[in-house]
């Protein structure tokens, strides 16, 4: 596997690269925003948008990906996620009756994407905070496998 | 209001957690604030329970997302608080206060500070989520994050090795325990199709066939190795020692005590209607080896923390006995057991860190006479001494009185008599932790040491007031708070029929509504305030000889000055040159049963390899007994 100090020379995985990141990332969002209506959801929508760091790594390597996608930020994204679904999760309490109940899913034709209350909301939640986590984790482990001391 | 009570108690927790993690390091202040204010808001949600839950006698389900069972099939999960979690639920959320409020000066030195808050809010808040659970798989999730959280916390302090090394024995440890714990819920689900404790103990009520056998059996060694009973025990002096003291105090005082709640909910209520008489052997035998095995293994420890952490073990064969022994009264004192056990022990890690922060080691070779310069803490230290080793005033005594005389009504007047023998260990080394670390000679080094600051000594003293509390008004205590909670664990069909509903319970149980009364008396003349002032009087007089013999608080002793009282002394035949610190104080015992001791030594090989043997020979056993005696 490459190594943060080598440069990049291999352009078929680069290529590669370039052309999957794109459909990795548009179908783990379209996962994601359609949790609600099809199979999937935040979770596995997140795990989809997180292969993209690794893509970017295999065609890249560290430096690049980890330039792309800030360790730091997205550490403090994955708490803002969490932090989101908490919140949408209380919207329950205040509005109906019950945690993490759903409410205001009057709106819309059933079937639509916007018609699903805010169970939507909580899904785009965990769909952040998981593609955020899981991305951080892949970049902390690349980050440990280039380090030759660990 | 009051039905989201339990959901808000957990949940302050890990918002809290959450707002941690956005808060830059270097921003101490507010970040100390929002903990604080985090774990309080449990706390007072938790109180706020007290009035609907014990004193009324209710239980609080709560469906998320208004889930409710339809058809008496519980599809969503449930939160369902009765007066055993509640009970769980008080003194958890109060050491988490505690314990957060002594971190803030503990942990001043450390770097990483951040990491720690989160971890440390997770794992509150995984144990309170555990607490008051209602669901299988919700348990199961809880204490993966609980170990998860508790292993990152067990290597906070990275660079000693011996932390990173404890982290890695407990994860490899921890996850063997969590995995047996997965396996057994993954088995009831696929024999009945739901994860409701409730339901779940409706559909097996005298419904038992090989394979729900078999997935009790896993769900007892799952917990048993979170309980750290003794087989499963060799992680947990590593992981304690290291921990940062406050952590150890969680270890001790929540994690532990989850486990120990796990063991009464499977036990008791979803497994309620099989032979208890059955599992009494098996978890008296196991308590009373637990207690001796630990006790033992304090006794030729060198390092404070260590100690306590055998102490813990020890203690914890003393709440598993109480619990195993399936009367209301041992019941009763397990439960009460477990509480002082969170308060004592709690309060002696708390001891552990002072001397920690103020000298820098816990080491007892190294310590001594700290009392001259650590009043308090020497105090308070006392206290707790003498609440684990029962001495009459404080309240181990009133815990371990019970758990006698229960043992001693079931028959088990051997289990009796090993109790009051590691009692009286304890106390043995006890007086060698004292004599050790607070009297004796001050090492030069520590002559500026100097007492803890405030914030760390009032969670020490509120932990040694209610202490002495617990010892004074035992029978306060028990009608308002540990009666009502034996009685949620002897009456599982209401709670069966809380939160499925009256039809369903029906279904299974005849004796709908009455539960059984329990009333027992204490043996023997027991006069709490008698005690007390006897106490007080042997204090003073204590205190009278020793100014009249001309104790001087103001003079210092170090320990490379001369002074007969403190020379070395020279005994036994082989080991007739041998010097005997204070550490060292029952080296004569040491000697005597040098064989056992060499075995033991043997066995806390430090390998990883060998603690998961042991825990894999412990499942092996466990599945043979329940397969051989409980119908």
């Amino acid at each position: 596997m490459s190594n943060k100090n080598i440069k990049v020379k291999d352009y078929i995985i680069k290529s590669a690269a370039d052309f999957f990141t794109p459909i990795g990332l548009v179908l783990g969002l379209y996962i994601i925003l359609h949790g609600h209506l099809s199979p999937g959801g935040g979770f596995q929508g997140g795990v989809i948008v997180a292969s993209a760091v690794v893509l970017i790594y295999l065609g890249y390597g560290y430096e690049k990906s980890s330039s792309t996608f800030k360790p730091n930020i997205l550490k403090k994204s994955e708490a803002i996620g969490a932090l989101m679904y908490t919140f949408f999760a209380l919207l329950g309490i205040f509005y109906a009756a019950n945690f993490c109940r759903n409410v205001f899913f009057n709106i819309g034709n059933p079937g639509d994407l916007f018609s699903s209350g805010t169970i939507f909301l909580m899904n785009a939640a965990v769909g952040y905070k998981v593609l955020t986590g899981v991305g951080f984790l892949i970049l902390l482990m690349f980050g440990l496998l280039g380090n030759k001391e660990a | 209001m009051t039905q989201h009570l339990p959901i808000l108690s957990i949940i302050s927790l890990f918002i809290g957690a959450f707002i941690v993690a956005l808060i830059k390091e270097k921003n101490e202040m507010l970040r100390n604030t929002i903990v604080l204010i985090a774990t309080f808001l449990s706390f007072v949600f938790t109180i706020m329970m007290y009035r609907p839950i014990i004193l009324e006698g209710n239980i609080l389900t709560y469906w998320m997302g208004n889930w409710e069972p339809i058809k008496d099939w519980a599809i969503g999960i449930g939160l369902e608080v009765d007066q055993l979690s509640l009970f769980f639920g008080l003194f958890i959320s109060l050491s988490i206060v505690l314990s957060a409020l002594y971190s803030f000066r503990y942990i001043e030195r450390e770097t990483g500070k951040d990491k720690y808050y989160v971890l440390f809010l997770m794992m509150s808040a995984s144990v309170m989520g555990f607490i008051f659970t209602g669901d299988l798989f919700n348990m199961y999730v809880m204490i993966e994050i609980m170990t998860f959280a508790s292993v990152a916390l067990t290597a906070f302090r990275n660079d000693r090795p011996e932390a990173v090394e404890a982290g890695f024995k407990y994860i490899a440890i921890g996850s063997i325990g969590s995995s047996l714990i997965l396996l057994a819920t993954v088995i009831i689900y696929a024999q009945f199709h739901t994860l409701n404790l409730a339901q779940l103990a409706g559909e097996l009520y005298n419904n038992y066939t090989a394979i729900t056998i078999f997935a009790l059996a896993l769900m007892i060694v799952g917990y048993a190795v979170k309980v750290f009973a003794v087989p499963t025990h060799f992680v947990a002096p590593d992981a304690y020692m290291v921990a940062p003291s406050s952590i150890s105090m969680l270890f001790s005082g929540i994690v532990n005590k989850a486990a120990v709640y796990g063991i009464l909910r499977i036990i008791y209520v979803v497994y309620q209607s099989m032979n208890l008489s059955s599992m009494q052997f098996l978890l008296v035998f196991w308590g009373t080896v637990t207690m001796f095995i630990g006790v033992t293994m304090a006794l030729a420890q060198h390092d404070f923390k260590r100690l306590l952490a055998f102490h813990s073990i020890s203690q914890i064969g003393y709440v598993l006995t109480g619990i195993g022994l399936t009367t209301a009264l041992g019941i009763t004192g397990g439960l009460y057991h477990a509480l002082n056990h969170t308060l004592f022990k709690g309060l002696l890690f708390l001891c552990a860190g002072a001397v920690f922060y103020a000298t820098g080691t816990t080491d007892l070779d190294k310590l001594g006479g700290l009392a001259k310069r650590m009043p308090q803490t020497t105090l308070i230290f006392l206290i707790g001494a003498f609440s684990i080793s029962g001495i009459p005033p404080f309240n181990g005594f009133v815990s371990k009185w019970i758990i006698y005389q229960a043992s001693y009504e079931a028959g088990y007047a051997p289990v009796t008599i090993i109790a009051l023998i590691v009692s009286v260990m304890t106390l043995a080394s006890f007086i060698k932790v004292a004599q050790s670390a607070f009297f004796g000679q001050l090492p030069k080094e520590f002559k500026n040491v100097e007492e803890v600051p405030l914030s760390m000594r009032i969670p020490m003293w509120i932990m040694a007031i209610l202490c002495i509390v617990g010892g004074i008004v035992p029978s306060t205590v028990t009608k308002y708070l540990i009666t009502p909670a034996a009685n949620a664990v002897m009456n599982s069909a209401k709670y069966v029929e809380v939160m499925m509903g009256k039809e369903f319970a029906s279904k299974f149980y005849s004796n709908l509504g009455s539960a059984p009364v329990i009333d027992y008396k204490l043996a023997g003349y027991w006069q709490p305030i008698a005690w007390l002032i006897l106490f007080g009087i042997l204090l003073l007089a204590f205190t009278l000889v020793a100014v009249l013999g001309g104790f001087n608080p103001k003079k210092f002793s170090y320990a490379d000055e001369e002074d007969a009282k403190y020379d070395v002394f020279f005994s036994g035949e082989s080991a007739e040159f041998s010097h005997v610190g204070g550490s060292d104080l029952f080296w004569g015992l040491k000697y005597q049963f040098r064989h056992y001791f060499d075995f033991m030594h043997k066995i806390h090989s430090g390998l990883v390899n060998d603690y998961a043997l042991s825990v894999v020979l412990t499942a092996a056993v466990i599945l043979l007994y329940v397969f051989t005696f409980v119908r």
